[in-house]
């Protein structure tokens, strides 16, 4: 299920329950483990300070899930994000993932910030490209692929626009399809829609769940928003502040494709209630 | 989907043209009447002293004198060519200087004293010394408009690679891109704008430096020579027809900039504000 190439909507569909069905099994076998973090800490010495950012976190991210980090600022959900893509090392700890150790940021990891970072002097489909470049790859190779992605979320019409031609919303989507242009195994979201307004984050998510779903990457998202947690993930790690660290794991058993009929059933109430509990918020 | 009303307005937007600026042209059109006006009447009816302030007829004249004479071209095409060398040399080495100092911590440490001194420094006075050493020719015009233009290309260089935002620094670490695809792909193109800005201003202080060289050593020839030599016979017509000369070159040479700068960072923030 690893190489389920991004195609048309019809594969979309024909792959879909397969790889519901292969996640569902994953869950209780451990040799599908893609991200493993191992009693990972992160310290800042700040003046005479030790900041302790991350204490002892132990996860793992299984192929094929969609994992989010919930908790509230400072609770170390972005440090371990980023430890997780290579930009931060971590102080104490073990880091692997697809079962090697990871010490720098790797091309079969893609990430995605707040700001989508669009270049203003490249247009739509070229700052899509920039990944390739940046790998060395042939740019002629992957320009049907990033037009193909630039349709599945409605902006083909705006590949030769520029970033500053476009709306936030607009950006993200394009950042959103840049990730993916190399077809990643891990995806590394960092809030990406945490600037946008409510509306627009509600498509976005659908948007990313789709894509996400279609490419078959594993997903990790760090959100403060716990609806959105719910809606998105497979499992949820909360976690919470000072120091940074995980409270528990929570499984969210429901089928996919979602949709936002989902915020009307009483079981998500019940599991968006559990995390306000954990997070002392009940 | 929600968005396709979103993505509508968006594409009407951006083929919305901005409309063109009548208003502001009839009043810069009038302003520039009344001025030629007053020019012309007002050193006429005694106002202003006609032998120190000549009138527009009396410039033109000049003019025209000027133009018709036989040393007009060779000293025109001094100071042109001279300001056209110096500035390529001073950009040349602003932006080799703002690189190598932007890119690398080391060197920029060991250089900023003497950089932040030589700022401060009006170049001007190095005018002297220069003219002593390389001689009254277009050598040391050259080398004082060099030293003179050089400056706000380097720290604009400087200023401009270090002008992309940590986001930024960041998404291109998460692709593991190395430091050369880094500086070519992100801090390179992010400090056009402000590199084109310091090679303007390079371009204005290139003429001042030739200028100056020219009116200073007295054997050189030029614009700045003509204009040094009929002020001190008290012929103002000429001397003005020289100014509205180097008028005119200056608005030419800035506006040759702009038009470069519209063609090349027409994404860059200053120039979408100058479109909306």
């Amino acid at each position: 299920m690893t190489s389920i190439v991004l195609g048309s909507k019809k594969t979309q569909q024909t792959t879909k329950p397969n790889q519901r069905k292969a996640t569902e099994v994953q869950k209780n076998n451990d040799s599908n483990v893609l991200v493993r973090l191992e009693g990972v800490s992160k310290k800042y010495q700040s003046g005479s300070n030790e900041i302790i950012a991350l204490s002892g976190l132990d996860l793992e991210a299984r192929e094929g899930e969609f994992l989010s980090l919930l908790g509230p600022s400072g609770c170390g959900k972005s440090t371990a994000l980023n430890i997780m893509g290579g930009l931060l090392q971590a102080s104490e700890g073990k880091v692997s993932i697809a079962g090697e150790e990871m010490t720098k940021p790797r091309r079969d990891i893609g990430m995605m910030f707040q700001q989508a970072v669009m270049f203003p002097w490249r247009t739509t489909i070229e700052n899509v490209l920039l990944p390739i470049e940046v790998f060395g790859l042939n740019k002629k190779d992957y320009v049907a692929k990033a037009e193909e992605l630039l349709a599945m979320v409605g902006m083909s019409e705006f590949a030769n626009s520029y970033p500053w031609q476009l709306s936030g919303g607009m950006q993200q989507r394009a950042a959103l399809c840049r990730v993916l242009i190399h077809h990643p195994k891990l995806l590394l979201l960092d809030e990406p829609f945490g600037a946008l307004d409510e509306f627009t984050r509600e498509s976005m998510n659908q948007e990313l769940l789709r894509l996400q779903s279609h490419s078959g990457s594993t997903a990790v998202l760090v959100t403060h928003n716990i609806a959105e947690a719910v809606f998105m993930s497979d499992r949820i790690a909360v976690m919470t502040s000072r120091p940074g660290r995980l409270i528990g794991v929570i499984d969210v058993p429901f089928a996919r494709p979602r949709t936002p009929d989902l915020y009307g059933d009483p079981e998500f109430t019940k599991l968006v209630v559990k995390a306000r509990q954990m997070l002392g918020l009940a | 989907m929600s968005s396709s009303a979103d993505i509508r307005s968006r594409g009407k937007a951006l083929r919305k043209q901005t409309k063109s600026t009548k208003q502001s042209m009839l009043v810069g059109g009038l302003t520039l009447v009344v001025f030629l006006v007053l020019w012309e009447l007002l050193p006429t009816i005694g106002v202003l002293n006609r032998v120190l302030i000549p009138t527009l007829t009396d410039t033109i004249w000049g003019l025209g004198q000027l133009v018709s004479g036989g040393y007009w071209w060779e000293d025109l095409g001094s100071t042109l060519s001279s300001v056209v060398i110096a500035w390529t040399i001073g950009v040349t080495f602003g932006i080799t200087m703002g690189v190598t100092l932007g890119t690398s911590p080391f060197i920029r440490t060991a250089i900023t004293p003497y950089a932040i001194a030589l700022q401060a420094l009006p170049k001007i006075v190095l005018a002297p010394v220069l003219i002593g050493a390389l001689g009254f020719g277009s050598q040391s015009k050259i080398a004082i408009a060099v030293a003179i233009c050089f400056f706000p290309v380097w720290i604009n260089t400087m200023v401009g690679l270090a002008l992309p935002s940590a986001a930024e620094f960041t998404f291109m670490k998460s692709l593991n891109a190395s430091r050369v695809q880094v500086f070519r792909k992100l801090q390179l193109p992010s400090s056009v704008p402000i590199v084109l800005v310091g090679m303007k201003h390079a371009m204005l202080l290139s003429f001042t430096g030739v200028l100056v060289a020219e009116i200073l050593s007295s054997a050189s020839n030029g614009l700045g020579k003509l204009v040094k030599e009929f002020s001190l016979q008290l012929n103002m017509p000429l001397s003005l027809a020289v100014i509205t000369v180097v008028l005119t070159i200056a608005v030419s040479l800035v506006s040759i900039m702009d038009v470069l700068e519209r063609k090349v960072v027409f994404w860059s923030e200053s120039e979408r504000g100058k479109n909306s």
